[in-house]
């Protein structure tokens, strides 16, 4: 298909939003300013911002605990989502979710999700809720290799299919589970296979290729939108960090890494859109620019934000009872 | 030594035709299967040895263990070689193959797959199987009748009778040969690579074929019904698509059936190059979109007849009942 | 009024809620064609379709799951779970999901979501099919638990439940479904943290969840003949618990007893003889008595079975030895 420069452009912003976002986020939790735990996106942008360029504001994701890259290809504002790994106020969750539970509603995110595969049903849900109302909108279900073995991966994929709901299921296969390679926690290796199971399409692409991701959700959010029912998309990608921050990764050799490395999607993205003459070095240039400055000045303002008062821990456990958690 | 080779693409069957058309699915459970078929028909007629390409699901590993159970499987064995998980390991290990002195090179895959295996090695004659999407190049063959025709091939050299040469179509890419194609080479205005299959032709500027017959499917099916071409024709075949001609109904990926105007059709004549104007764009070989042409790019297209060997299972098959090949003690048979 | 039986009050409830507002849905195991499987949801299927009336998959975590994520965009989906055993089966979407949605977001999303649950036993269905799990979920902050033991407060209870914002996880008993009773033509929402007093005593305050109300009624009249005044308290919902009007009984009649279906360990009674020692302590003339069942799963035979679960004659025994 024919790709619009802006529309490129964008997608190579929204990239580098996460990529130099995440790297902040790496050094900061070494530096003892971040607390909890962080799962890096690093690696794995093409993914998260090919799957949210074909979305509009309405349509709903379900993230991961490995958030952070869907939730700024879905629109999340940078100074928010420091805020909220710091633990203020300010942060999209008042500082009560932190990393792994960043979530905005309005924005369509159904929030990180710390259980993994916790988002195949809630996906499901929010598809049916879709259906019922009668509205074009579409639900991205992003999920690892790992996910595809828990209950819910087959109880939320089932109920789409046998009711065509407007799910699109976005495997990211990382090859690991944890510390697990895929092939010592499943037996196959393109979890798209298992899509023919539900009597629906399944389709592998190369995750580290935004256009490839771009052009595959599309077809599959098109069919969503016109009542034919979900997808499994399967984008293979790797995470240049660690399970999490702090992760000794003893389990995966260098050379692997360095392999991936090697093809990861933003350099190749940008070497194409200079090749293709898409446009000139200096924008780029100028979009890394903006985007660190956006970044060091998200850093600032969680920095410079208050942690919530004490009382806010009794705030939000229900819509009303507050005086409940008292007794 | 009497070998073969499998080539089995661990890849094939699942790219995004699955949801832009309706591609068939198969599994890489299924393709284990197969190869457990085709190892299980070569060792029925006493190959010496089965080579097969590693990949990073083990299909042949896997297809190996699931046998060791039933069958004595020293002679089949995996490449000792490294992989990256891309279509360049299909081109080494045949290259790998043919420095063995592999006799026959099966294939699983779609034309993708073969064009792959043939940047390898061009001199082992293929049994090309699909298990892809668009397969024009391969053909539904059962695993076991594959495995079986290899292996008499391995043993029998006067089988080889029944092997023909096929075309090619050789990319050019600012004078330097970069790919080739065995069925189709397409000319777009698209800009990516991205998600590699070619399914809407409105973006489509030309048509190149080394083959056009009307039952085929994909891009080359649009030649089909206009001035069909044989495999074995010397020449090739040039669309232009587009206004001020005719249009033709033609199934250019399974199940999209699409009406596509053609303004011009001509013959390619082998050896004469083709220059390519519009840049930038992208050039789809065999279904894919693969090459990508800059603004600052030339590009040509070249009809090569020295392609690769594809064997004719029927032919073969005739060839081995007239060697009786198949048959023991054919004269102990009451014939009435 | 109309006499209807507390399954026939709940679709009732059901039917008056969907009629108003047309984002309620029902979700189930064979909760449509079928009409539930102790056919509660009845003829709701016919009424309104398949759309909102929704047989799902034998997959109950789905079931949670697409509840949850329906309410979170907007709906206000009544899940079913044909057992409340089944619960244990989904219980990741209740625990991790539909209670902490809230609060983990920053209070930016809301969960109006109802989950209807029958428990209990007495119809020898067995260990798997006749627990009372309401402490497991009383345990869990972010979600609300509604008890009821009359068909008035099934019915009233579950509109309030519909229009909470909140995840309700709403118990149903198994035994009382057949109990008749007097229901408002037009039900009105009752609300949560409201105790009903069904007889008033002075001897002794007996506090009983759900299907033990009947129970300790039985008591309660059974001891009239001896002179003991048992004042019999129903919260009707747990999560909020109103603890005002069990302090005040127990001010009143300085006893008290607990009396639930779950087994006795663990159970809600505890929290209740836990919140009563600790803010009643003065008012207390007898040690608090917890009455639950055994702590066994619940056996097949219908002797075993009665001999397990708590009735009038223990519940009577119970306050005897206080009173």
């Amino acid at each position: 298909m024919e790709m619009e420069k802006d529309m490129l452009l964008n997608m190579y912003r929204k990239m580098q939003e996460i990529r130099i976002f995440e790297t902040r986020v790496t050094e900061l939790f070494a530096e003892g300013k971040i607390p909890g735990f962080v799962h890096s996106y690093l690696g794995e942008e093409a993914v998260a911002v090919g799957t949210c360029s074909n979305l509009k504001n309405t349509d709903y994701i379900t993230s991961t605990h490995r958030g952070h890259g869907h939730l700024i290809a879905k629109g999340g504002q940078l100074n928010e989502m420091m805020a909220e790994l710091y633990g203020k106020a300010t942060g999209y969750c008042k500082g009560k979710g932190g990393s792994m539970h960043i979530a905005d509603v309005d924005l369509g995110i159904l929030g990180a999700n710390g259980i993994v595969g916790g988002g195949f049903t809630i996906a499901a849900g929010a598809g049916l809720a879709s259906k019922i109302q009668k509205k074009d909108d579409v639900t991205v279900c992003f999920f690892g290799d790992g996910a595809s073995n828990q209950t819910t991966f087959h109880e939320g994929i089932n109920l789409a299919s046998v009711w065509d709901l407007p799910v699109v299921f976005v495997c990211e296969n990382n090859m690991y589970g944890i510390s697990l390679s895929q092939e010592k926690h499943q037996k196959i290796k393109d979890v798209s296979d298992r899509a023919v199971a539900y009597g629906i399409p399944g389709v592998t692409v190369d995750g580290n290729d935004v256009v490839a991701v771009y052009e595959a959700i599309k077809e599959a959010v098109k069919r969503a939108r016109n009542g034919e029912g979900p997808s499994l998309i399967e984008c293979k990608t790797y995470r240049h960090r660690g399970h999490f921050e702090g992760d000794p990764t003893n389990y995966r050799p260098d050379e692997e890494v360095q392999q991936w490395k090697a093809k990861e999607p933003i350099g190749r993205f940008r070497k194409k859109l200079l090749e293709m003459e898409v446009c000139e070095e200096n924008e780029l240039k100028a979009i890394d620019e903006e985007v660190a400055d956006q970044v060091e000045k998200a850093v600032k303002f969680a920095e410079e934000s208050p942690d919530p008062a004490v009382e806010e821990a009794v705030q939000d456990v229900y819509t009303d009872m507050i005086e409940e958690v008292w007794s | 030594m009497a070998s073969i080779g499998i080539i089995a693409n661990p890849a094939s069957g699942r790219d995004i035709r699955r949801l832009v058309a309706y591609g068939t699915v198969i599994d890489n459970q299924e393709k284990i299967n197969i190869v457990e078929r085709l190892i299980l028909g070569a060792l029925a007629v006493n190959v010496d040895h089965i080579y097969i390409m590693p990949d990073s699901y083990g299909l042949g590993d896997q297809a190996i263990c699931k046998l060791r159970h039933k069958i004595d499987t020293h002679r089949v064995s995996v490449l000792d070689m490294p992989i990256d998980g891309t279509q360049k390991d299909s081109g080494n290990a045949a290259a790998m193959m043919e420095s063995i002195g592999v006799k026959v090179l099966i294939t699983m895959g779609g034309d993708g797959t073969n064009r792959a295996v043939t940047k390898g090695s061009m001199k082992i004659p293929l049994i090309p199987i699909s298990t892809g999407t668009n397969n024009v190049f391969p053909q539904f063959i059962e695993g076991t009748v594959a495995g079986l025709v290899a292996g008499l091939m391995a043993k029998n050299p006067e089988l080889h009778k029944g092997v023909e040469k096929h075309k090619k179509l050789d990319i050019f890419k600012n004078d330097q040969l970069v790919e080739h194609a065995l069925v189709d080479a397409v000319t777009s205005k698209e800009m990516f690579i991205g998600s590699r299959a070619i399914w809407d032709l409105e973006n489509v500027s030309e048509v190149f074929l080394t083959r056009a017959q009307p039952h085929n499917i994909g891009l080359s099916a649009l030649g089909g019904s206009l001035d069909p071409l044989d495999p074995l024709d010397p020449e090739g075949l040039r669309l232009t698509l587009g206004k001020g001609g005719g249009t033709v109904l033609a199934p250019i990926a399974p199940g999209l059936i699409r009406k596509v105007p053609i303004a011009k059709s001509s013959r390619m004549v082998p050896g004469t190059k083709i220059t390519i104007c519009k840049t930038p764009g992208i050039i789809a070989l065999d279904g894919e979109r693969e090459v990508e042409i800059g603004r600052r790019d030339t590009a040509s297209i070249t009809l090569n007849p020295e392609g690769p060997k594809v064997v004719n299972l029927k032919k073969v098959m005739e060839l081995s009942t007239a060697n009786n090949l198949m048959i023991y003690d054919k004269e102990l048979i009451q014939w009435q | 009024m109309a006499k209807m039986t507390c399954a026939e009050a709940i679709r009732e409830a059901l039917r008056q809620e969907m009629e108003r507002d047309d984002r309620v849905f029902i979700l189930g195991e064979d909760v449509g064609q079928f009409g539930g499987c102790f056919g509660v949801t009845g003829d709701l299927f016919s009424q309104y379709g398949e759309e909102r009336v929704r047989d799902t998959p034998i997959s109950e975590t789905a079931i949670v799951g697409a509840a949850v994520g329906a309410a979170a965009v907007g709906m206000r989906p009544v899940a079913e779970l044909m057992f409340n055993d089944f619960v244990t089966v989904s219980m990741d979407q209740v625990v991790n999901q539909a209670a902490k949605m809230r609060y983990m977001f920053g209070g930016k999303a809301t969960v109006p979501m109802t989950l209807r649950m029958p428990y209990g036993g007495g119809i020898s269905a067995a260990a798997q099919h006749s627990q009372s799990l309401e402490a497991w979920m009383t345990h869990v902050p972010g979600v609300k638990v509604v008890m009821p033991s009359t068909p008035e407060d099934y019915a009233g209870l579950l509109i309030t439940s519909i229009r909470d914002e909140n995840p309700v996880m709403f118990f149903e008993n198994k035994v009382l479904y057949g109990m008749e009773g007097e229901v408002p033509e037009t039900i009105e929402p009752l609300p949560f943290g409201k105790a009903r007093i069904h007889r008033e005593g002075d001897d002794v305050t007996v506090v009983a969840l759900g299907g033990m109300v009947p129970q300790a009624m039985a008591a309660a009249e059974a001891l009239a003949g001896d002179g003991i005044s048992v004042e019999v308290l129903d919260p009707r919902t747990l999560v909020p618990l109103d603890v005002e009007a069990i302090k005040a009984s127990v001010a009143k009649t300085n006893r008290l007893v607990v009396v639930h279906e779950a087994v006795k360990r663990s159970g809600f009674g505890a929290e209740i003889a836990a919140i009563v020692a600790d803010e009643c302590f003065d008012d207390l003339d007898a040690p608090i008595k917890r009455v639950g069942a055994l702590n066994v799963p619940i056996p097949f035979n219908p002797i075993l079975e009665q001999y397990v679960v708590p009735n009038a004659d223990r519940i009577a025994k119970a306050i005897r030895e206080i009173v």
